[in-house]
């Protein structure tokens, strides 16, 4: 509950450089540099998969999916200061792939929103209601830009990532951020009525 | 419930539940499993049965047609098509017999390598690979909104099944922009006169059909001259009807903009969005970037302004400083709008720790932008957005910079002529349009905060010149990044290899 970030976004020239500094190694198969890179991104990655995929597992295998891309393609990025942005178009292809995949095999209907892991034993209740009733009751791309913030990924990027203008980036946030806020206090205040 | 606590909660949910399996993904790598993870790849050959059937059942309809392409030696024809059309034809043991470009486009991209002779018995991975190298070089798949097909014609299936893969995989590993499409399919002699006739590939005749099969009222020779990622955008929108094309959607958008001949522009179709459209960006020399949206199938202007490019922009920095402008661009780029979806433009050169900068600040969709450029280099150096909780454009009123110098001057209880580097900036604090007056006196920094709207004092800070606080660190950072002249904002850099 302490770190305090803002809405605004100065650029962090020290992250992009260390995450740059990452995928030129790991364009060398460095393992070392990816453990590393995991380590800082994947949060986000998986936040990406889950907005979109929104289910668990699938959104797990997935997130190994975009580091096997990675892994793979590091030395087609170009240096340009946008190395979280380029991560994230990865996943987000992939994911967009799945999703065509699975429009072909099954019918279209709305995939639930399924965001709690099975095994999941240090969520407190209150954080299970966030992912999982609070997030459902938002829109599809508010959700992601929420989850993928959540994750560390920063507006900029986000709105790099899925082509959006900065500004809807953030104005979908701060909606996004709005209703979760009412949502969850509903949700207690219901709690609270019953109990 | 307060906004930071559901942003926290959310941060440690995600922490907790996102997997931190590294060691399963090395063990991936390991198993050298790695690119065959593209489900879309596997999806997009096996389209439903039922389109392939309408395509087969189309194909068959025609009669015999030629086989003038059945040499002996060929045993497969491979074609790459985004706008340039390749075609290579290649022999059991998988080397190019005869590499030939089926239209201008191709003959382009086909000139350093000799018209495409020297390609002239490459293994087939080899080739595909230099091929799609100069497409890249020649901006061809440089945008998500691109598309290429390669398409793999072979009697033998399982061959052709296999040489398609292997090209996927290949082609998926130097594109990271573009969607990447395969195809493989056996010989089709009516489909061959269809291509022929419309002078495409065969593979993008094919590709065309599938997109018929979804909308049979369509004429093939109009979807064969259609890109790859027109076709694409329509065959994932079922095919509602024919676009107008990327050539008409510019016309539309040069008449509604006024922009002459002489302005470079570039379309890209986004046939696949809602509502489908073509994007008509115009690199007008003093504005800048100027987009337009004209919707794919009926024509309308979907969103830019009209005469933008006739008439002289609302907001136009001073004239005389070229280096003004490209900062506005450059911020502009940035924060990733055209010169015509923002208002309240201002510029102003400023220093900052020695440095010359620009302090270009704009409003757009609601949100309050003030970036930094490096006067020098053109560079963003820093940035911030916050939502501008106001409507747009009610600057009206406004007591001028001057008067707001005036009466900074005057709470402060100096006349002009006992300070020194008086600076005015207009600045928009909390939703309302202020002035910031700065200026030294006595030794001490002031800095006055006037409304804008009423010219009342709104607050004031003092200090001590020469004091040392926290963030010249952050500036002194970011001065040591840009010692190295690097220029990872500069987007000629992927040119470079």
């Amino acid at each position: 509950m302490k770190s305090a970030k803002r809405i605004t976004i100065p650029q962090t020239r020290a992250d992009n450089d260390r995450l740059e500094a990452l995928l030129a190694r790991v364009a060398r198969h460095d393992r070392d540099a990816l453990a590393e890179l995991y380590g800082c991104t994947r949060g986000a990655v998986y936040a990406a998969m889950l907005s979109y995929l929104k289910n668990v597992e699938e959104a797990q295998d997935a997130a190994q999916d975009a580091y096997l891309q990675i892994w793979e393609n590091a030395h087609a990025y170009r240096a340009r200061g946008t190395p979280m942005a380029w991560i994230l178009t990865v996943a987000r292809n992939l994911a967009k792939m799945r999703l065509r995949q699975r429009a072909r095999i099954a019918d279209l209907s709305e995939e639930e929103w399924q965001a709690v892991p099975a095994r999941a034993e240090n969520v407190t209740a209150e954080e299970r209601l966030l992912l999982q009733d609070s997030l459902a009751a938002l829109g599809e791309e508010e959700r992601r830009v929420v989850l993928l913030h959540a994750a560390g990924a920063k507006h900029r990027e986000i709105a790099q990532a899925l082509e959006l203008p900065l500004a809807t980036v953030l104005s979908k946030y701060r909606r996004a951020v709005k209703k979760l806020g009412a949502h969850m206090e509903g949700a207690q205040n219901d709690d609270a009525e019953n109990g | 419930m307060m906004q930071k606590t559901v942003e926290d909660r959310l941060r440690s949910a995600m922490e907790k539940t996102a997997p931190d399996d590294i060691g399963d993904v090395f063990a991936r790598i390991d198993a050298g499993k790695v690119v065959s993870i593209e489900p879309a790849r596997a999806s997009r050959k096996t389209r439903p049965g039922r389109l392939i059937a309408a395509c087969f059942a189309l194909l068959l309809l025609g009669g015999a047609g030629f086989s003038y392409q059945r040499t002996h030696a060929v045993s497969s024809v491979v074609s790459i098509d985004v706008n340039p059309s390749i075609e290579l034809r290649v022999n059991a043991k998988e080397r190019v017999l005869a590499c030939t470009a089926l239209n201008a486009d191709a003959a382009e991209v086909l000139d350093e390598m000799d018209g495409g002779r020297d390609l002239k018995n490459a293994k087939l991975d080899v080739a595909v690979n230099a091929l799609v190298g100069s497409l890249l070089r020649h901006g061809y798949l440089d945008s998500l909104s691109s598309s290429i097909l390669i398409s793999v014609e072979d009697d033998n299936a399982a061959r052709g099944e296999r040489l398609r893969q292997e090209l996927a995989d290949e082609v998926d590993g130097i594109v990271t922009q573009a969607t990447v499409l395969t195809r493989a399919y056996t010989k089709n002699a009516d489909l061959e006169t269809r291509a022929k006739q419309s002078g495409v590939s065969t593979g993008k005749a094919a590709f065309a059909q599938e997109v018929r099969a979804l909308n049979d009222a369509l004429d093939f020779d109009a979807l064969a001259a259609l890109s790859v990622e027109e076709l694409r955008g329509m065959a994932e929108t079922g095919a509602p009807g024919m676009p107008i094309g990327r050539a008409q959607a510019e016309r539309i958008a040069a008449k509604y903009a006024g922009a002459g001949d002489g302005i470079p522009r570039e379309v890209e179709s986004e046939l696949d969005e809602t509502p489908p459209h073509y994007e008509v960006e115009f690199e007008h020399p003093t504005l800048g970037e100027i987009e337009y949206r004209v919707h794919a199938y009926t024509g309308e202007v979907l969103s830019g302004e009209r005469d933008a490019l006739n008439a002289a922009p609302a907001a136009k920095p001073a004239a005389d400083d070229a280096g003004a402008q490209k900062a506005v661009r450059a911020a502009l780029k940035e924060a990733g709008f055209s010169a015509s979806q923002v208002s309240d433009l201002t510029v102003k050169r400023d220093t900052e720790d020695g440095r010359g900068v620009y302090e270009v600040e704009f409003i757009a969709d609601g949100v309050e932008y003030e970036v930094t450029v490096d006067a020098a280099t053109g560079k963003v150096l820093e940035w911030e957005a916050e939502p501008a909780d106001r409507p747009a454009g009610i600057l009206d009123r406004d007591v001028g910079a001057q008067s707001a110098a005036k009466e900074a001057l005057r709470k402060a209880g100096f006349s002009a002529s006992q300070v020194s580097g008086l600076e005015t900036d207009r600045d928009i604090e909390d939703g309302r349009s202020v002035y910031e007056v700065e200026f030294i006196a006595d030794g001490v920094e002031y800095e006055v905060t006037i409304d804008a709207a009423t010219g009342q004092v709104i607050g004031w800070e003092a200090e001590p010149v020469d004091r040392d606080d926290d963030e010249d660190d952050d500036e002194n950072d970011a001065n040591e990044d840009d010692r190295g002249e690097d220029d990872e904002d500069d987007e000629d850099d992927e040119d470079d290899d």
